[in-house]
């Protein structure tokens, strides 16, 4: 609780920590999710065709991992700001739901998918296809959670 | 600001502004640009760096991301400038909106300068014992001024 209350209250009453935070999570989305979009279009046939999916995932992911542990903490960050908002903003649960569903499909199926040797292609597409609408829902229930509530 | 505010009231651009939907629905596009394609422009500078994707020789890297690299920029330059044409009047005394856009111009000149020098001459790179100074020049300028532009984009929002 006493973190909590730090936290919100530097975001609160410090000029730039809001926006430093919103920088910080959304910088580490591109890093994090543009990584696993290199292996999703890869997978769609669509770039980096000269390595197999499975080895574009074994050099992003260490990328993926590091942006996603930025995002989620600045996340947590932007919500101890104004957690009563967030709760009660008719988007932002809908955001935390697919973006649970987007993680837990990123390193199971989706890793599992891009890691095999010789999948079928239309396995691949379908996963990579699934992965990027996961993940790009997620910028737009970011973006609506603001425009709702704090516009 | 007569300018910024007869360029905001063009029809389709008033239309846009004016519609609940339409605004956040093009920015979250502008964004999922950024995500998509301002990855790859990290992954690039890195390769550049040395500091990742080192089993990747730098032409795959530079060749296979290009296109989309192109495509991706246009729409999210075409998104942008929908998105503060819409909205000129807020816009055009906004110095962070100033900023960006010199930031965007330096991002062309950047372009000019070391597209003939590093990012056509890649199989010269990658022969190299050691990445030339001029590829990591290139490589830290490119984040120096895409973390600049994407700043000064979230900063645009808070000036009043």
């Amino acid at each position: 609780m006493l973190l909590q209350n730090g936290i919100a209250d530097a975001l609160n009453n410090t000029e730039w920590a809001f926006p430093l935070a919103e920088c910080i999570h959304i910088g580490g989305f591109a890093v994090g999710v543009g990584s696993i979009a290199l292996v999703d279009f890869r997978m769609l046939n669509l770039g980096l065709r000269h390595e197999t999916a499975a080895r574009i995932l074994r050099y992003t992911e260490p990328w993926t991992v590091i942006g996603l542990v930025f995002v989620v903490f600045s996340g947590l960050m932007l919500f101890t700001s104004q957690v009563g908002l967030y709760l009660t903003n008719k988007v932002f649960p809908y955001k935390m739901y697919v973006l649970v569903a987007a993680l837990i499909y990123n390193f199971t199926l989706h890793r599992k998918v891009a890691a095999m040797e010789k999948a079928p292609p239309g396995l691949s597409k379908f996963v990579a296809i699934v992965s990027l609408l996961l993940w790009v829902s997620i910028v737009f229930g970011g973006v609506f959670t603001g425009f709702l509530e704090f516009a | 600001m007569n300018i910024a505010h007869s360029i905001e009231s063009i029809g389709f651009l008033s239309d846009f502004s004016e519609s609940v939907l339409a605004y956040p629905i093009v920015l979250s596009i502008h964004l999922t640009c950024i995500a998509l394609f301002g990855g790859m422009i990290l992954i690039t500078d890195l390769r550049l760096l040395g500091i990742a994707f080192k089993s990747l020789t730098i032409t795959e890297v530079v060749t296979s991301l290009r296109p989309w690299k192109r495509v991706g920029g246009t729409i999210m330059i075409a998104l942008g400038l929908l998105l503060a044409a819409s909205e000129a009047g807020k816009y055009a005394p906004n110095p962070y909106f100033w900023i960006k856009m010199i930031t965007l111009g330096l991002i062309g000149v950047h372009a000019l300068i070391f597209r003939p020098i590093v990012y056509n001459q890649t199989e010269e790179l990658d022969r190299s014992p050691v990445i030339p100074t001029k590829a990591k020049v290139a490589a830290i300028l490119s984040l120096a001024l895409w973390t600049n532009m994407f700043v000064m984009g979230r900063l645009i929002a808070y000036w009043e």
